[in-house]
């Protein structure tokens, strides 16, 4: 959508976009893949890529998403509350380490140690079945109704799964908010191109489109 | 063995005119082994360079190693004992449909493995066309080690049964009668005569096929998931390792690489002797 608009915008130009893990990315950024932007889902990867001088000026933060449960729409193991992914026998799927939605879910785990007991973070890994490339593919486990439940953003739940998939939401004070930077790169072929993608995604018009996708606005 | 004396005995070290043409043949010889043995090389001297030896003693590497093998072994084990007779009737017998059922079992070799972990997933899937079935007996197979040996027999039988077929096929029916002849039944017959002779294209066909299983990674991910210990087989691993530490990933390749390798050698070496020991 952004990327028809940018086309639009500057005629000739064809926008290329690439959709993988933020840990995916950086390492392919690492080893050289032709990229004009980095877009990340988590902070680290764009520290990583920052301190490496990878980063062509200062990232900034163009979106923000909360963590969130998804179950299948019959919901199996019937979890009506979050502290129910902690029950016995729920096939949970997580994305894999050092993904970042991945990395939030452990965090959330953590904290709600306080509220749930010491067992809870533990019981609830201990139903973890699959370790999936990335949190759409996690997603896509509990679309498909494999999978009891997942953690995933409130961004992921788009509207071609929402006849299947029904959403149980994290306690706001166990949350976190992550905060999606976005740079131009080093290496980028066309730097002023790159600049303008960073400017319409962050414009009005941009953060507009992302919202339609159950994104929070950065500011 | 057998093929490569042919091929040794029939390649002439050319004279005159036909230098032109065996030089170019022979430098397309030296491209092709450079193409293959630099990435190979490129692996080795990485692990070297960043002393990444260590990774391979990981326990991810470990569990991901004797996972492959546990799953390769019995995919092996069913493929032989459902394949090879599959294959001979492939091979003797005419039948109406036996077209058809060729095509189809060879249909998972062209299949990308990613639509064939679609495939699987949606077959034997919790809500899928045969899962929601077994479900209602408590019976779930995604997420499962039995997930992942179905996805590498799903991909890997056509190289057995086809090679296997093809070995049974150029069995004379003759030897074969001759035996019946002096007596031997049909159990006998199969075991001491055909298999035998069909020998050389069995073991091609098992190497090749579990070459094939041990590589398997979309079929895999996509059907059985990924989870050290239980789905995540060597090349599951590699990715997910590629994920957030390449060291690991390499030294994850490398491993393969020289377990692949062994393999390899040992079934040459055992067919080359058991070949000449019936000759």
């Amino acid at each position: 959508m952004l990327a028809n608009r940018f086309e639009e915008q500057n005629p000739g130009v064809k926008v290329k976009q690439s959709f993988e893990s933020s840990s995916t990315l950086l390492t392919q950024i690492q080893q050289g893949a032709p990229a004009d932007v980095f877009a990340s889902a988590a902070e680290e990867e764009m520290n990583t890529a920052v301190k490496e001088g990878l980063v062509n000026g200062e990232p900034e933060v163009f979106v923000k998403n909360r963590e969130i449960v998804m179950v299948p729409k019959d919901n199996p193991a019937n979890i009506r509350r979050f502290r129910d992914v902690a029950k016995p026998d729920v096939k949970l799927v997580l994305a894999g380490k050092d993904v970042p939605a991945a990395d939030y879910a452990l965090e959330i785990l953590d904290k709600a140690k306080g509220e749930y007991g010491a067992d809870f973070e533990k019981d609830v890994l201990s139903n973890v079945v699959s370790r999936e490339s990335d949190v759409r593919a996690s997603v896509n486990r509990v679309v498909v109704g494999d999978a009891d439940a997942t953690f995933g953003y409130a961004s992921d739940y788009t509207p071609d799964i929402r006849d299947r998939v029904e959403i149980v939401r994290i306690p706001p004070d166990l949350n976190i908010v992550a905060t999606y930077p976005i740079a131009a790169l080093e290496d980028a072929k066309s730097p002023e191109l790159a600049k303008k993608w960073v400017e319409l995604v962050t414009s009005e018009e941009g953060q507009g489109v992302l919202q339609k996708w159950n994104f929070e606005p950065a500011a | 063995m057998k093929g490569r004396d042919k091929v040794g005995s029939s390649i002439r070290l050319p004279r005159g005119s036909d230098t032109l043409a065996s030089g170019l043949a022979v430098a397309s010889l030296a491209l092709l082994v450079g193409f293959v043995s630099l990435p190979l090389l490129s692996l080795v001297v990485w692990t070297v360079d960043k002393g990444t030896w260590r990774a391979m003693a990981s326990p991810v590497a470990v569990d991901a190693l004797l996972l492959s093998l546990r799953t390769t072994a019995i995919t092996m084990a069913i493929l032989l004992l459902i394949g090879t007779p599959a294959a001979y009737v492939l091979a003797r017998a005419e039948f109406r449909g036996s077209r058809v059922i060729n095509t189809l079992i060879d249909i998972p070799v062209v299949l990308p493995p990613s639509a064939a972990g679609i495939a699987l997933l949606l077959a034997f899937g919790r809500l899928g066309l045969v899962g929601q079935y077994l479900n209602v007996f408590g019976i779930t197979l995604s997420f499962t080690t039995v997930a992942v040996v179905m996805a590498e027999v799903f991909v890997a039988a056509p190289f057995y049964v086809r090679q296997a077929a093809t070995g049974f096929g150029a069995v004379d029916r003759a030897v074969e009668e001759a035996a019946m002849v002096d007596g031997a039944g049909h159990w006998r017959r199969f075991f001491r005569v055909t298999i035998p002779l069909a020998l050389p294209a069995l073991v091609a066909g098992a190497l090749t096929a579990w070459a094939r299983a041990l590589g398997e990674f979309g079929a895999t991910i996509i059907f059985a998931g990924s989870f050290r210990g239980v789905t995540q087989t060597i090349p599951l691993a590699i990715f997910a390792e590629f994920q957030r530490d390449l060291d690991a990933a390499v030294a994850l390749s490398v491993l393969v690489l020289g377990f692949a390798f062994a393999v390899i050698l040992a079934v040459r070496y055992l067919t080359a002797r058991s070949t000449k020991d019936r000759a």
